[in-house]
């Protein structure tokens, strides 16, 4: 009865979007008060008719209902009850409910928190949230019902959850990347709004921001846990593996990461408009592009859902319907714009130009190197793949100059900066950066021109010059501590992000030099050396768990000194209802390396497979993420952005030359 | 011009959107071979029983059939063995190329002829043997000019030695019927037009 009750409450929700994008949009065209002020009642009731819809089918997980269909193919009764929960956006249906119940409270939080904003914006804004909600809630309900049942037939126990799925992972990263992928809806009906207003001044941009912040900040840890949860689930050490999926994610996240930098030039100087607004709607376009490549069955990857035609008929048509109208909403409204603004070559707009050129060739990179096999093969060329090595000599090259610039920008001022007064400064951080890096590789004792050189001269540039500037700012308040207080806590998250960036761009580099791997065959108390490291393996014994059996082993880990390290605990577990082998590799991590096994077949003459990996500064790369977002949650809490409307759009003059 | 520009956006993502469309309905598993409709790539392996002898691609010509590409560490490969054998018995040339698997020898492994021979004989005799011969791709380069992925794969070679069809996975009694037969009966007809 209780996922009865759920279908039924997703079925209100759908109702509820359709008021919510017919009333408050009737209301901001015909200037009626009353229907622009059930803007925030009907996207708070929407919120808590989706949150109903979701407990319901959670309480059908925990309660192992098997005559709902989603129940029985992606869940079992020895499942622990976290996996349970888990398991309830482990499938299609499920997911598409998370991603619905997400959506819907972005919806409430912007009724919520849109006090300052004038009461027609509210408006607007929440009526194009409601109709991307309709499409949403929609498909589920008619495409993809996570309710149906399978009466009168239904299994006695469930097939269990995908054991690839029964992992710590699975609780955070999809919520984290749902919170992202759907937050850019919120830019987007922010820049829809702008559009059908038709005034583009930096109000729009000054509101949208803190938005677009959390959307990036969630999109940030929601790869950066994916990346971490591959890499310690998948058993061979990889982080990022350039999968259509990964790509997915990665293209609204690099649009993402473009429009903030842009919106700062929108709301500061009230240029780049256009540019702006294209930014917002793609950021969200490529989001919902990307659920269309990953339930269409378009692409093969190893995320996809099963693959259902129909289902893509339908999201194709949604795709159509908002990205192309928004995209001619558009060019009808935008070639009445025009910037007033004057910078000169050497200026702050044309850093975070600069800034935007690389982030969107980085886009076009990736979406090409995504999508160029099916343009191939549909032309009729035949099919072909592209793989990592594409990938990864694109972004070392656009890395470079991006990482340079990145160095450079926060120096620069807005409208005209002199170069003089920098040289000074911006020569000391290159030979503080030159220092920094040389010096780490004769630590390890390996001078060479190589990438981990490049990365530490571009990571130590990017961070260098952040910290410094930071100083910089701060003294100029008189003293550092007073300055410490008056700097806005955008700057501090913007110099926290920086860092986060370099840290990445070290960790990649040196991960991927220095890594060393070694496949052996090990007998109980053999001993193998790898990279300065004693690996003995100590005992092998079987394993019991709630739902899997299996092997586990206990590897010790010394020095070159023979001092001991760590003991290391490597599964192989054996999923009895799934009937899949899963490798829980073991881990050993610190700051400068990770040391990594995990455990292979078994071997005649009682020996084991058993695969080895050293690998330096990995946690580097997953600590710039979270450096990243950080920073992303600093910047959300400037003050600033908590200002009402009209006396906000007053801006100091001071701020605009600071900020 | 500047209002047109506007435009691009909207044209992009319509040219994007045909494309999805399109792909929406063709199966992004299916690949084409690289091979097909060329030449078998030139090659000289020993007989996988007999290795004093060995097969060059021009003693493969003048009748069609099938090169089936397999190994018994397969399991795939061994399900499709006993209709394959009820292939032969329908007159079916089939002809073995042996996978061998790589060997490590960190994991104490060594390429051992007989115990192969011993291994796939045995294997035959449990489950039927649809071979004519086997060729023993011992390094996989053959494999590897075929553009095989995985086994069991199989291709299927007209009487001049000209690769016409590479089939990925198992053959079993609908992917034969539905897929391999038509064509190699079309191609087996053709077999007496072209010497």
């Amino acid at each position: 009865m209780i996922a009865e009750y759920g279908q039924l409450a997703l079925t209100f929700a759908l109702a509820l979007s359709f008021l919510l994008a017919a009333v408050p949009l009737y209301g901001s065209f015909s200037g009626n008060q009353r229907a622009l002020l059930q803007a925030k009642p009907l996207a708070i009731g929407l919120f808590i008719f989706c949150l109903l819809a979701k407990l319901a089918l959670v309480h059908a997980f925990l309660n192992s209902d098997f005559t709902v269909i989603n129940v029985a193919t992606n869940s079992s009764s020895i499942l622990p009850w976290y996996y349970q929960i888990t398991a309830s956006f482990g499938s299609h249906e499920g997911s598409m409910l998370l991603w619905i119940l997400m959506l819907a409270g972005w919806t409430a939080l912007v009724a919520i928190f849109s006090k300052g904003l004038p009461l027609l914006m509210q408006g607007r804004i929440l009526g194009v949230l409601g109709l991307i909600n309709i499409g949403f809630i929609a498909f589920s309900l008619f495409m993809s019902n996570p309710f149906a049942r399978s009466l009168p037939f239904y299994p006695v126990e469930g097939m269990d959850l995908n054991p690839l799925l029964q992992d710590f992972g699975m609780i955070i990263h999809p919520p984290l990347l749902y919170m992202g992928y759907v937050g850019f809806a919120v830019s987007f009906a922010f820049a829809i709004a702008a559009l059908i207003g038709g005034k583009f001044d930096s109000t729009w941009a000054r509101w949208a921001r803190p938005w677009t912040l959390a959307a990036w900040l969630f999109l940030t840890l929601g790869i950066m846990f994916g990346s971490w949860w591959a890499y310690h689930e998948l058993g061979w050490g990889g982080w990022w593996f350039w999968d259509p999926v990964e790509n997915a994610s990665f293209l609204p996240w690099l649009v993402g990461t473009a429009l903030l930098h842009s919106l700062a030039v929108t709301e500061k100087r009230g240029t780049f408009k256009s540019w702006t607004v294209l930014l917002a709607l793609s950021a969200f376009s490529l989001s919902l592009v990307g659920a269309f490549l990953v339930r269409s069955g378009v692409l093969v990857s190893v995320h996809s859902f099963a693959a259902d035609p129909d289902r893509g008929i339908f999201l194709l048509v949604f795709l159509l319907l908002v990205i192309g109208s928004s995209l001619a909403l558009y060019a009808s409204r935008m070639n009445s714009v025009r910037s007033q603004a004057r910078y000169q070559l050497f200026s702050r707009e044309v850093m975070l130009w600069g800034n935007n050129v690389f982030l969107l060739t980085a886009t076009l990179v990736v979406f090409l190197g995504t999508l160029f096999p099916l343009f191939h093969k549909e032309l009729g060329l035949g099919t072909i793949s592209i793989g990592e090595p594409f990938f990864n000599q694109m972004f070392y090259y656009l890395t470079i100059p991006f990482a340079l610039l990145l160095g450079l920008g926060p120096w620069v001022r807005w409208k005209q900066q002199p170069v003089k007064p920098l040289l000074g400064p911006l020569s000391l951080i290159a030979i503080a950066s030159l220092v920094l890096a040389l010096g780490t590789l004769s630590a390890m004792q390996s001078v060479q021109a190589n990438l981990a050189l490049m990365g530490l001269l571009l990571g130590a540039w990017v961070g260098v010059s952040a910290l410094y500037e930071l100083y910089q700012r701060m003294s100029q308040f008189g003293s550092v501590s007073k300055g410490a207080f008056k700097l806005h806590a955008s700057h501090y998250g913007m110099t926290i992000a920086h860092i986060g960036f370099a840290v990445l761009v070290v960790g990649v580099a040196m991960t991927k030099t220095y890594s060393v791997e070694l496949d052996v065959r090990m007998q109980v108390n053999d001993s193998i050396s790898l990279a300065g490291y004693q690996f003995t393996l100590l005992e092998v014994y079987p394993l019991e768990g709630a739902n899997y059996g299996g092997e586990a082993a206990e590897i010790a880990v010394h020095d070159k000194n023979g001092e001991f390290v760590s003991q290391l605990h490597a599964e192989k577990r054996f999923y009895t209802i799934q009937r899949t082998v899963m490798t829980e590799s073991a881990v050993h991590a610190r700051l400068s390396r990770d040391l990594y096994v995990s455990l292979g077949e078994a071997l005649p003459d009682n020996a084991w497979a058993l695969r080895l990996y050293v690998k330096p500064f990995v946690r580097w790369i997953w600590l710039g993420g979270l450096l990243m977002a950080l920073g992303a949650l600093v910047a959300l809490l400037d003050k600033r952005y908590r200002r009402s409307g009209p006396a906000a759009s007053a801006a100091k003059p001071a701020e605009t030359a600071n900020a | 011009m500047r209002k047109l520009m506007f435009y691009m956006p909207l044209a992009l993502f319509l040219a994007l959107a045909l494309f999805l469309l399109s792909g929406l309905f063709s199966n992004p598993m299916e690949r084409e071979s690289v091979t097909t409709d060329k030449p078998l790539p030139a090659f000289d392996l020993p007989d996988l029983m007999n290795p004093a002898k060995r097969w060059q691609p021009q003693q493969l010509h003048g009748e069609t059939f099938l090169l089936n590409v397999w190994g018994t560490w397969c399991p795939t490969c061994n399900a499709e063995l006993s209709y394959m054998t009820e292939l032969r018995q329908q007159g079916v040339k089939i002809i073995g190329l042996y996978y061998v698997l790589p060997t490590d020898p960190v994991l104490g492994e060594r390429f051992d002829l007989a115990e192969l021979q011993a291994d796939v004989s045995n294997k035959l005799q449990q489950r039927g043997n649809p071979y004519q011969f086997n060729i023993l791709d011992f390094d996989r380069s053959l494999a590897l000019d075929l553009g095989v992925s995985g086994a069991p794969e199989t291709f299927i070679i007209d009487s001049t030695g000209i690769v016409r069809a590479h089939h990925i996975g198992d053959i079993n009694p609908q992917v034969w019927r539905s897929k391999l037969a038509p064509l190699y009966q079309q191609w087996r007809q053709q077999d007496g037009a072209q010497p």
